[in-house]
């Protein structure tokens, strides 16, 4: 898998980030991160625990991002 | 019958996802936009959202059908098979990349998303791309969840009068 970005920025002289490659899409982008907001800043997991099945779940499907 | 317990709601899915309101409700609002953008074809959304449910033999997703999107048995069949050959090209690059997101996404080539690219432009790449992932989320949640079967014929994929299905 390629670990450069496949897609190029979306905003004008900015780096292909994730960010910037997802803001092709910005109605989508900005609900998937009031989604993904959500998990972090609210509920009743400890964040403690999310971020360690975050990280584990990253080496698992080898995510170098 | 899912082993989580239901809150009230009008689907399987709703019921289970509802023990968080503020997450099934994020999660719908989010969902609903890949289709609501328009920027990928319905048909092809349908396509690629039936063949990841048929890879991981989710009955919960497969039994679910876009009301707007006419596919035929052979149709049906050959995406069961992984068989896009009847396919027109477009939909091939679409399901050549769908086909490897459960459990070959580190085989997705440079080459494969360039053609992608090509064919649908980025916007319309980016979406699809995330639509695929979530295909692929969607089935794995309700699969672990083990959410009740609700056959459905969807005019505003994926809700039904408002409810996640």
């Amino acid at each position: 898998m390629s670990t450069k970005p496949r897609i190029a920025s979306a905003i004008a002289g900015a780096p292909a980030d994730f960010g910037s490659v997802m803001s092709h899409t910005p109605n989508t982008t900005g609900k998937f991160f009031e989604l993904y907001g959500e998990f972090w800043q609210h509920g009743v997991v400890p964040a403690e625990l999310k971020e360690m099945t975050r990280v584990r779940n990253a080496r698992i499907t080898d995510c170098g991002y | 019958m899912s082993w989580i317990e239901s809150a009230n709601a009008g689907t399987p899915w709703e019921a289970v996802l509802g023990q968080r309101p503020e997450l099934l409700a994020r999660y719908r609002d989010f969902y609903r936009t890949l289709w609501d953008d328009a920027l990928v074809s319905r048909r092809v959304l349908e396509l690629c959202r039936l063949r990841i449910a048929s890879i991981h033999g989710c009955a919960q997703e497969w039994v679910i059908r876009d009301a707007e999107v006419t596919l035929n048995d052979a149709e049906l069949g050959a995406l069961e098979q992984g068989e896009f050959s009847g396919f027109s090209p477009a939909e091939q690059v679409a399901l050549t990349v769908a086909e490897q997101i459960p459990y070959a996404h580190h085989q997705i080539t440079d080459a494969e998303v360039t053609e992608l690219n090509r064919a649908l432009g980025s916007p319309a790449a980016v979406a699809l791309l995330t639509a695929l992932a979530f295909f692929d989320v969607t089935c794995r949640l309700k699969l672990v969840l083990d959410v009740d079967q609700l056959p459905a014929e969807l005019s505003e994929p994926p809700l039904r009068e408002g409810a996640l299905v």
